[in-house]
């Protein structure tokens, strides 16, 4: 038991099982999704789930959901490409949490340590959106190409803009290990420092993992449910879930780069290896309930606006982002 | 590549979330819409068929089906013209009560398709606030006539029931709760930049396009025309009350839900005034009321509940022809009846606001997104089961 419990206290074990890997990853999708439902019940003056444990407030409806995706039939259509129907939940899932290995835990614990781990983060985050144009393409339906293809248009409309915010910090700091990024910010944060570069990674964080008002490749009045039309039983639930894990990975990336990850690090905690991880979940909770309060405020944009935003506005204030880093640099350099 | 091959045609329901009760064949290359063709008929009644073999009485519960959540217009325009073949008038406290329930059937008919149009485009919030805020509407209703939808309140001669003892206080507490929550619709959604982004320029109807197809109701007065049956044909209590025909100028999606808006606010105003001039009197004409049996009579001043006379069983209405036009929450209603004496219609025409919208989907998405179908039709208020009768 006790060398049970140390292997699985191993660094390497321990980020990709438990935080901020799978374990913690799941359970953030059972709460999110039942608490982005129960505030946007609350805005619109209604109860929310209510019936599944009652004095809770109905907090584990997801669970009582989660069973019935697993029990329910997944109907395979005869049409579709059998192979790639079935592979694309699982492997978009998986692609979709991947990232989370890149992720420190705090300043001494983090599964490896490279001088890039902000670019592999960043790199492996963009393998999810292929699978849902794949999934758009296997699923044989009108619907699911459009919603594929409108996958596909907004990829590329956000990936540009949202990673030369990221790389703005990066060049800010002179750094793209994700821990001494984070440890560069024991003083000021950096959304103090480069808040256009903040602002742009936000907006085009809910906008990649499809967070109103960017829900367009789902957008349901439109084309039903975009990729995932055809999909049902536990192969709905995995590709539902899949982009509730990506925001999740992207808080937390953006937890780090702009609002001190694990910092400011109270006494008691300091010399534990896992606490400051609390702290860091805590800020990208608050981020991912950020984006499930937005579902209660906007409509959706449609897809020409959602390109526009991200080509003419997103991506020229992504640029001036990198500017306002190399002019911070050079004051500070020079210093 | 021919065009041919780059068109994608689209079935667009009837199993689809945002479809409604009906099919919209859409040809759309890559995301412009070339051509889109609605296929309606999919909750054909046979409203105006069954009527030929229904009583007049039995004809009124009937016409209200089609159109729920603006079943007044049909129950008060179907009336109106049975009383012009019988050559009856109702009394004017009846005439008061008949706009007191058009006028709250108004207001909730605006708001249901309001809340139907937020969804389309996205904001469950607008969906959900609009049928919450129809719920006090629905309630008043309720009160006054004892049904939440289908009320079957108007009967040839009058109204079936009359005010309920502090009905007046009651309404007043809902039109100043509707008064103090429109800014709340103007902050969140009508005022979102999202919101105005969708809609605004979305499926422009010029003044001379929507005069040419004849597009009725709130559609009609988003693109300047200044057209209400209410003005131009006054009805009921309509000629005696003072208020301002709604009309926008811009013609899009936006500009019919703004008409919505400005005439749940030009609606309250009317309600207002209805409750301060309603004159006393009985609500069902004479010659009715004196065949209600002397003990039933009594009970009927009693209570303000009428009893059917048992000529309502076997109403013969005079052979002849009648027209009827009212001003629904949709558009106009209008009602034809043919009577040759007999105990059913001959004929009956009912020809209903939606279906003579239906038109404008053809029209207002050629060179469209995908992503503005739901936009326009939301904003059209459509009604399948309405225009298919």
């Amino acid at each position: 038991m006790q060398d049970l419990l140390s292997i699985i206290m191993e660094p390497y074990v321990f980020v990709p099982l438990i935080f901020p890997g799978i374990t913690v990853a799941f359970l953030l999708l059972l709460v999110i999704i039942w608490l982005e439902r129960k505030i946007a019940a609350k805005v619109q003056l209604r109860y929310g789930p209510l019936y599944v444990l009652k004095p809770l407030g109905g907090a584990i409806q997801m669970v009582a959901d989660l069973l019935r995706y697993l029990f329910q039939e997944p109907i395979i259509p005869k049409t579709v490409d059998k192979l790639a129907f079935i592979m694309t939940p699982a492997l978009l899932f998986g692609t979709a949490y991947l990232p989370t290995i890149a992720i420190p835990v705090s300043p001494t614990f983090y599964a490896f340590r490279s001088d890039l781990s902000l670019l592999i983060v960043l790199a492996l985050s963009t393998l999810a959106p292929i699978f849902t144009v794949v999934m758009g393409w296997a699923s044989n339906n009108k619907f699911s190409l459009i919603g594929g293809i409108r996958e596909g248009y907004i990829v590329v409309s956000y990936e540009i803009p949202m990673f030369l915010s990221a790389l703005s910090m990066a060049v800010l700091y002179g750094s793209l290990d994700l821990v001494e990024i984070a440890e560069a910010q024991k003083g000021i944060w950096g959304i103090f420092l480069n808040p256009v570069a903040a602002i742009t990674m936000l907006v085009l964080m809910y906008m990649s993992t499809s967070k109103f008002p960017f829900e367009i490749p789902e957008a349901e009045s439109e084309i039903v449910a975009g990729a995932y039309t055809e999909y049902s039983g536990i192969l709905y639930g995995l590709v539902m879930g899949a982009s509730y894990v990506k925001l999740y990975v992207l808080s937390l990336v953006f937890t780090i780069l702009f609002l001190g990850g694990w910092n400011p690090i109270p006494g008691f905690m300091a010399n534990d290896p896992l606490l400051p991880g609390v702290l860091l979940f805590i800020k990208a909770f608050i981020i991912i309930v950020i984006g499930a309060f937005l579902r209660a405020v906007y409509p959706r944009f449609r897809i020409d606006q959602a390109m526009d935003l991200g080509w003419k506005t997103m991506l020229p204030l992504s640029i001036i982002s990198i500017f306002i880093s190399l002019v911070e640099v050079m004051i500070m350099g020079g210093a | 590549m021919s065009l041919e091959e780059r068109e994608l045609e689209v079935l667009i329901g009837p199993q689809h979330p945002a479809s409604g009760h009906m099919r919209l064949v859409a040809k759309i290359d890559g995301d412009i819409v070339v051509e889109l063709r609605p296929n309606i008929g999919y909750v054909h009644r046979s409203v105006e068929k069954l009527a030929e073999v229904k009583k007049y009485l039995q004809i009124i519960p009937l016409v209200e089906r089609p159109s729920l959540a603006d079943t007044t217009a049909n129950n008060l325009a179907y009336v109106m013209a049975v009383e012009k073949l019988l050559g009856i008038e109702p009394p004017p406290r009846a005439q008061y009560l008949r706009t007191l329930l058009a006028e709250i059937n108004r207001i909730h008919s605006h708001f249901y398709g309001m809340g139907i149009h937020g969804v389309m485009i996205g904001s469950s919030t607008a969906y959900m606030w609009c049928f919450g805020d129809r719920e006090p509407l629905i309630e008043l209703a309720q009160e006054l006539t004892g049904a939440r939808l289908t009320y079957s309140y108007i009967v040839p001669g009058g109204v079936r029931r009359d005010l309920p003892q502090g009905f007046e206080d009651k309404v007043e507490k809902v039109m100043r709760y509707l008064e103090n929550r429109m800014p709340d619709y103007f902050d969140l959604y009508f005022n979102n930049p999202v919101t105005r982004a969708r809609l605004e320029g979305v499926g422009v109807l010029t003044k001379e396009d929507a005069i040419k197809l004849g597009v009725t109701g709130p559609n009609l007065r988003a693109s300047g025309v200044p057209y209400d049956v209410r003005k131009a044909e006054p009805y009921a209590a309509y000629p005696e009350l003072d208020f301002d025909v709604i009309t926008e100028e811009a013609g899009d999606a936006f500009a019919r839900v703004m008409v919505r808006v400005r005439e749940i606010q030009e609606s309250i105003k009317i309600i207002r005034q209805v409750l301060k001039k309603i004159p006393d009197g009985p609500i069902l004409n004479e010659k009715y009321m004196k065949m209600i049996p002397p003990n039933l009579r009594k009970q009927v001043e009693e209570t303000g509940h009428i009893k059917f006379p048992g000529v309502f069983a076997n109403l013969r209405v005079p052979a002849g022809e009648a027209v009827a036009r009212v001003e629904g929450g949709r558009g106009e209603v209008v009602f034809h009846i043919v009577s040759d004496g007999k105990m059913s219609p001959y004929r009956m025409r009912m020809v209903t606001p939606s279906f003579r919208n239906v038109i404008l989907f053809e029209h207002l998405t050629k060179g469209a997104r995908v992503a503005d179908i739901p936009a326009i039709y939301g904003s059209l208020d459509y009604f399948p089961p309405e225009a298919d009768r």
